[in-house]
């Protein structure tokens, strides 16, 4: 189950549109030039949003969008053509209003020659951090990531994956309010990406504001609350998921396995009061990620590995100052570990139409041997997700 | 100021995890001592000590300053073109203090390196200094290993152009000329017949000249003074010696130093004077008799010196590294100030090109002094002229008075002459070179790379 679906609304939804607006754009056009000044492309064109505090927004959209184009204008990397930019209230090279910021690129430019530890302290230097602040963020950032045990090796000699994760530890290292993240999890194992998801999730609650630019729907689609998609530079559609993907004349219900007379009384019943569409009745199935998550976190639990290790803990000054809770951070740990049988209908497989023989079988419990535990976890009763709920809530700040 | 210095500590972080500073600092102790091993003397202990302290300072000054152009250049650009600077650019440290903390790490580089190679040839100096027989080493102290002031007689600058234009005067009287271009260089003529008269001494003639010693009188008791002098004639690759007769002092006034010596043109001669001659108000009094059949020529500006004990060699030479260092740092900013707009081989052959127009400002001060940059008619006399010299002359003019900013130190020739490089002098250059020069390019340097766009390049790790 995506941790979106685990805990509740992010902060900026439940406030609905009355939070803070962090980054405004209005008339965004930019258009680059070629060295006569002719234009040579337009890259953004008359982009408006606004994204509120606390909110996870999403820029989607495929390849050469403009998506990552907008991220630079937003840090101040290009200037705009035309259009206005207010991040915080102030223009995007403020430079005071840096320090709210956490910035993670597309590819992780990071120096070569410096190690893990090394990067992390050089950044935490221009964020002007107490050399006491520095060692103790550098050292939940590099157990958050995953690279703990690799500090001294320098970053030029890191796997993709690995300065993915160095990059996220040094966009996270002053603890910003604004993160942009563009594509985060290029690069991740599915085990790294779901983690950089529960993070994003994690600074939501606390109240963060997080901008993702990705092409990768299901990123996307699990952490966000609003998304623009972009076609050519230009919006083309602006939203939150809801407003975007429901389907408000269909409906679906999910049960446990119900005997085969039961679910044709149901089927007999609903068809009696339809007299057009059409019915369908499968299992869910959950989806690759929780399916691979599931298997990892068992053969984790049997071998170490010499690669990045999975962080999966959100470091203690990100959460909000609670680190002296070792059972708090033991159900941080919990939540944020794959549940991947709590997925719900949300990831199910295209659906069968009803006949009678499809009607026995799906009548009879699913008996594949690995699908058995994360059955099991289905049962989690929604009373007790609501008190898991409400305590990592506490834990990140408190914030709903 | 945590921001300047965390990007300064990056630069020194990329200078060692790259080996730059090792494999620099082992090139310029090869040099500094490898040098030596090579290069050929006039077989006396100062001349070898001069051309110790000339080679290697100078091949000092060229390869530091071909490093430290290209690291100014790769460091600034390369950050840009593999896209690190963006990730810099996004936390809270204004760009003028991302150029700042740059400039100040190769500074402090370059500070490392060159006390490193100074060291080196201070430390091989004085080691080959101590193996001399002391009468040697005596000398050695004398005239090289020491810090020595100079004086000069006036160079009579305001009477030149008095008796110049009293004498231009004169002739227009007599000859009445009406093209202005004519009496420019009817003006030179008699100029350069002035100077002419100034400084030539004819057969059987003498010249006197006062040499102004009143600011250090006091500290010159019972010390030994030393005369560098220089004398051309009007024959043109003469190997033969000229006498002349020195009288120094106040003729017939005790303590009146009189000697014929056998000199050659077109050199520096030296030899001591003794002390206390100086006369009761601080002029020390040097008369040339000429005993030969030719004229000598004593030019104005370095034909007589008198040089005096003023402190310790090793100070001087902290100082004549200052000067060193100044330019390198100037270096760096122009490096720098490159890489703000351009692209890491462009700006390198920007400032390349930059060095070269600064060495090559003998020909932009000929062009300057001939008033154009066309070639003249040797046997006729007649004058070039180009239509560019309107606007390229006096650009050229401005040229030179910004390089004369930055030239006009010479701290290699003043070490292998045993010359003082006073700490004014250093400051002058520091103001000069560092602030003045160099803070215009830091200044352009600043605003350039304000300005730019810095997401345009595509990340080339």
């Amino acid at each position: 189950m995506p941790v979106s679906e685990l805990i509740s609304p992010s902060p900026a939804v439940a406030a609905g549109k009355a939070g803070e607006v962090v980054v405004s754009v209005r008339g965004l056009t930019k258009v680059f030039k070629d060295f006569w000044n002719r234009p040579k492309a337009r890259a953004v064109d008359r982009v408006d949003f606004e994204v509120r505090r606390g909110e996870v927004f999403g820029l989607l959209g495929p390849n050469g969008s403009g998506k990552s184009t907008t991220v630079k204008l937003l840090l101040g990397l290009l200037n705009p053509t035309k259009g206005h930019i207010e991040v915080f209230g102030h223009s995007p090279r403020h430079v005071q209003t840096k320090s709210r910021i956490g910035y993670l690129p597309e590819e992780s430019y990071l120096y070569r020659y410096l190690n893990s530890r090394e990067t992390l302290d050089f950044f935490g230097n221009i964020f002007q951090l107490s050399k006491a602040d520095r060692n103790s963020r550098s050292e939940q950032l590099l157990e958050m990531v995953g690279l703990g045990r690799t500090q001294m090796r320098p970053v030029g000699e890191f796997s993709k994956g690995m300065q993915r994760r160095i990059g996220l530890a040094q966009a996270l290292i002053n603890d910003p309010d604004l993160v942009i993240l563009d594509e985060p999890t290029a690069g991740l194992d599915p085990i790294g990406c779901r983690e950089v998801k529960d993070l994003i999730v994690a600074l939501a609650r606390r109240g963060k504001t997080v901008i993702l630019s990705s092409h990768l729907l299901s990123d996307v689609e699990d952490v966000c609350d609003r998304v623009v998609i972009y076609y050519g530079g230009k919006i083309q559609a602006m939203g939150t998921l809801k407003e975007l993907l429901a389907k408000p004349d269909t409906l679906r219900i999910t049960t446990p396995v119900l005997p085969r007379e039961t679910l044709a009384k149901v089927l007999e019943i609903i068809r009696r009061d339809l007299t057009t569409g059409e019915v369908r009745v499968d299992n869910p199935t959950q989806n690759l990620e929780s399916y691979f998550l599931d298997v990892v976190q068992k053969a984790r639990a049997a071998q170490e590995t010499s690669g990045a290790q999975s962080g999966a803990r959100v470091a203690a000054y990100l959460r909000g100052g609670v680190e002296a809770q070792p059972d708090s951070e033991k159900l941080l740990e919990k939540l944020s570990l794959p549940q991947p049988a709590a997925r719900p209908a949300a990831a199910a497989a295209p659906a069968i139409n009803v006949d009678e023989t499809k009607l026995t079988a799906l009548s009879q419990p699913a008996t594949a041997p690995v699908a058995a535990e994360p059955a099991k976890s289905a049962e989690v009763k929604p009373e007790d997700l609501s008190k898991a709920d409400e305590k990592l809530s506490s834990l990140l700040g408190g914030k709903k | 100021m945590q921001r300047i210095l965390a990007i300064c500590w990056l630069t020194w972080k990329a200078a060692l995890r790259f080996r730059l500073f090792l494999v620099i600092a082992a090139l310029l102790i090869v040099a500094v001592i490898g040098l030596p091993l090579v290069i050929k003397d006039d077989g006396t202990a100062q001349g070898f000590t001069q051309i110790i302290l000339t080679y290697t300072l100078s091949a000092i000054t060229a390869l530091l300053g071909f490093s430290t152009i290209w690291l100014s250049c790769g460091t600034l650009a390369r950050d840009i073109e593999e896209c690190q600077i963006q990730v810099l650019a996004t936390k809270p440290i204004a760009r003028w203090q991302i150029w700042l903390g740059k400039w100040l790490g190769i500074a402090l580089l370059n500070a490392a390196l060159l006390a490193i190679s100074g060291a080196c040839v201070y430390g091989l100096l004085m080691w080959r200094a101590a193996k001399l027989p002391p009468k040697v080493q005596q000398v050695l102290r004398e005239e090289i290993l020491v810090s020595r002031g100079s004086a000069k007689p006036s160079t009579q600058a305001a009477d030149i152009e008095n008796m110049t234009d009293e004498a231009l005067k004169q002739n227009l009287k007599n000859h009445p000329v009406d093209n202005p271009k004519d009496v420019v260089e009817m003006r030179r003529q008699i100029r350069e017949q002035v100077k002419a008269t100034l400084q030539v001494v004819p057969p059987d003639y003498y010249k006197v000249w006062d040499v102004d010693l009143r600011k250090v009188k006091d500290s010159l008791q019972d010390k030994p003074l030393r005369l560098r002098i220089k004398f051309n004639t009007p024959i043109v690759g003469a190997t033969t010696t000229f006498k002349v007769q020195w009288g120094i002092g106040q003729v017939e006034k005790p303590g009146w130093v009189s000697d014929v010596m056998d000199l050659s043109a077109d050199t520096y001669h030296e030899f001591a004077i003794p002390a206390n001659l100086l006369d009761s108000k601080g002029f020390l009094t040097i008369n040339a008799l000429n005993l030969n059949s030719t004229a000598l020529l004593f030019p104005l500006d370095d034909g007589m010196e008198v040089l005096y004990p003023e402190g310790g060699f090793g100070m001087n030479f902290a100082r004549a590294l200052g000067i060193i260092f100044c330019w390198l740092t100037l270096m760096s900013a122009m490096g720098l100030m490159a890489a703000s707009f351009l692209t890491f081989p462009v700006a390198a052959f920007f400032s390349m090109a930059l060095m070269v127009v600064v060495l090559s400002s003998g020909t932009i001060a000929e062009s300057v002094s001939n008033g154009t940059i066309a070639a003249g008619n040797d046997e006729t006399g007649a004058r070039g002229h180009s239509s560019s010299d309107l606007f390229l002359i006096p650009f050229f003019k401005g040229l030179l008075v910004v390089t004369g900013l930055v030239k006009n130190f010479s701290p290699v020739d003043a070490l292998s002459s045993g010359r003082t490089i006073t700490w004014g002098q250093l400051g002058l250059a520091f103001g000069q070179i560092v602030l003045l020069v160099g803070g215009f390019f830091v200044l352009v340097g600043m605003v350039l790379f304000n300005r730019r766009e810095l997401a345009t390049a595509q990340g080339n790790q």
